[in-house]
């Protein structure tokens, strides 16, 4: 293998991570701040990639608008799911676990009812259908287009979390509950804000994946297993989740170029099986005390 | 004089076992109210009841003559209470810097800066704000939460234990600060001491707790010798 073909599967890596952990934002950041196991969270990827279809198909609106209009309206959803259920159970973890897991079904149904199971699909402006090269790596427009939504994400939250008083509120909240609201923090309603921001990333994520692949009531559950490998491994932190995902990701375009993209995911799930057998807490364990 | 923090028959309870019992008392704008008492007598449980940190309390509690024992604990910190818990409850993951500024999301007027008295008084947090708060000493994190709770901007500084675990220097500096907060500042401050010579120095008013009762309370001269034999010698 010369140093070229390598170069060309790093670039390619860079794509496949983008989808790892865009995939995993929002399920990072709900775990990360209310330690709560969403398993509806590819169901609310699901959700985003209708919400596109559907603004696409019966309102007429861009592509590039259905991107922050599928966070919105996904936000919408998971704003209503904290207020109605998931808020009840933030003591109880396994509830919460079979909680969403049943919501997950019925949104998995609903939609199935309302749409039909046969596939839908979003279109994307010409100029994304094109194919760029990138030194010799030929690589479609949309997979960049991934990259740099997954890259601003990653930023906006990073800006977020860190720069804004919010930022302050949900770590604090985060690392001890009780000192943050005697110091006049909300936990209820941090939980609330950021469970909402959570499900509208996956939204984003959702109305991304529509591109990618067909839009199909049960698309969700291939991501929210490759969500959680992500979140598991980076140990529920942003970072975490970004060098999990940038580390999977080269691996697996490096694997598949010596070998077949099946194998590839082959290892990879043996390394993390590995990984996590001598490290359970992930690559950067949060210090704070969980609920 | 109206009472700026009272108690009328509160009893406070963790899970089913009440910790505190029919327990009344005032504090005057002002004062310095020194809670004394053995280990495990209910002494933290009166500060996290005043919080509202405790699973479930009985009784009114009020702040200014309006009764808050119904409202939950980040709404009570906006009433202007400055808590620096036992074990002093610094976030060990924040700089010195946030860690005094969680203490301004409890402010009245939503001021987002850190005030500049908590660094007047405290210079080593002045020359350290950007070091991570775990990394400070026991010492220098009591000042720590001393700052933070100073920056709510309060009328009332609860303080469980500020001398506890903290070397001899310090804790005359602290019992200082405090001194100088009540006097010169006029916060009022209810604090738990177990050291009778800190309590006397600081205090002008006394309650002894035993048991999960007051058993007795009044101006820090009337505190006699047998008192604190009875319930505070092991």
């Amino acid at each position: 293998m010369d140093l070229s073909s390598l170069l060309n599967a790093l670039i390619l890596g860079v794509s496949i991570a983008s989808i790892w952990l865009i995939a995993a934002l929002g399920l990072t950041i709900i775990y990360g701040t209310a330690g709560v196991i969403n398993m509806a969270h590819g169901e609310l990827i699901m959700l985003g990639a209708y919400s596109s279809y559907m603004l696409q198909f019966h309102l007429g609106l861009p592509y590039l608008l259905c991107l922050p209009a599928s966070f919105v309206i996904v936000a919408l959803v998971g704003l209503a799911l904290e207020r109605g259920l998931i808020r009840y159970l933030y003591n109880r973890p396994l509830d919460t676990l079979l909680a969403t897991y049943g919501v997950s079904l019925v949104l998995m149904q609903g939609v199935r009812l309302i749409f039909g199971s046969d596939p839908k699909y979003l279109a994307v402006p010409e100029i994304f259908q094109s194919n760029v090269m990138l030194g010799s790596v030929s690589l479609s427009a949309f997979r960049i287009v991934v990259v740099a939504v997954t890259a601003l994400l990653v930023i906006g939250l990073w800006l977020l979390f860190y720069k804004t008083r919010y930022g302050v509120q949900v770590r604090a909240v985060m690392q001890n509950k009780e000192m943050a609201a005697s110091f006049g923090i909300n936990a209820g309603r941090i939980y609330m804000l950021t469970f909402a921001l959570g499900a509208g990333l996956a939204g984003v994520a959702g109305a991304l994946f529509g591109v990618l692949a067909i839009v199909l009531p049960t698309m969700g559950a291939s991501y929210v297993v490759q969500a959680f490998l992500m979140v598991v491994v980076g140990g529920g932190s942003l970072a975490g989740s970004v060098v999990a995902s940038g580390v999977t990701g080269e691996l697996q375009s490096v694997f598949a170029f010596f070998t077949n993209d099946t194998f590839a995911r082959f290892i990879i799930f043996v390394l993390i099986v590995i990984f996590l057998r001598f490290r359970p807490q992930g690559l950067f364990a949060q210090a704070g005390a969980r609920r | 004089m109206s009472a700026l923090l009272s108690f009328d028959n509160v009893t406070s309870y963790y899970g089913a076992t009440r910790i505190l019992k029919d327990f009344s008392f005032e504090v005057e704008k002002g004062q310095c109210l020194c809670v004394l008492g053995r280990n495990g007598v209910g002494k933290t449980t009166l500060m996290r009841t005043i919080m509202g940190l405790t699973d479930r309390s009985v009784g009114a509690i009020r702040i200014n003559g309006s009764e808050m024992s119904g409202e939950p604990t980040h709404v009570r910190a906006t009433h202007g209470l400055g808590y620096v818990p036992q074990g002093r409850g610094i976030l060990s993951n924040f700089t010195v810097r946030e860690n005094i500024l969680l203490g301004t999301f409890a402010r009245a007027d939503k001021a987002s800066e850190i005030p500049e008295l908590c660094l007047r008084i405290f210079p080593y947090l002045k020359e350290n704000l950007d070091r991570r708060a775990g990394l400070l000493s026991g010492g220098q994190k009591q000042q720590l939460a001393i700052a933070r709770a100073l920056a709510v901007d309060p009328q009332i500084l609860l303080l469980d234990e500020p001398t506890e675990g903290i070397q001899p220097n310090i804790v005359v500096e602290i019992g200082e600060i405090l001194k100088m907060l009540n006097r010169e500042l006029g916060i009022t401050l209810i604090v738990t001491e177990q050291h009778i010579k800190v309590a006397r120095k600081l205090g002008d008013a006394f309650l002894m707790v035993d048991n999960g009762r007051v058993v007795a309370q009044g101006p820090m001269g009337e505190m006699t010798d047998q008192l604190v034999e009875r319930h505070m010698t092991i």
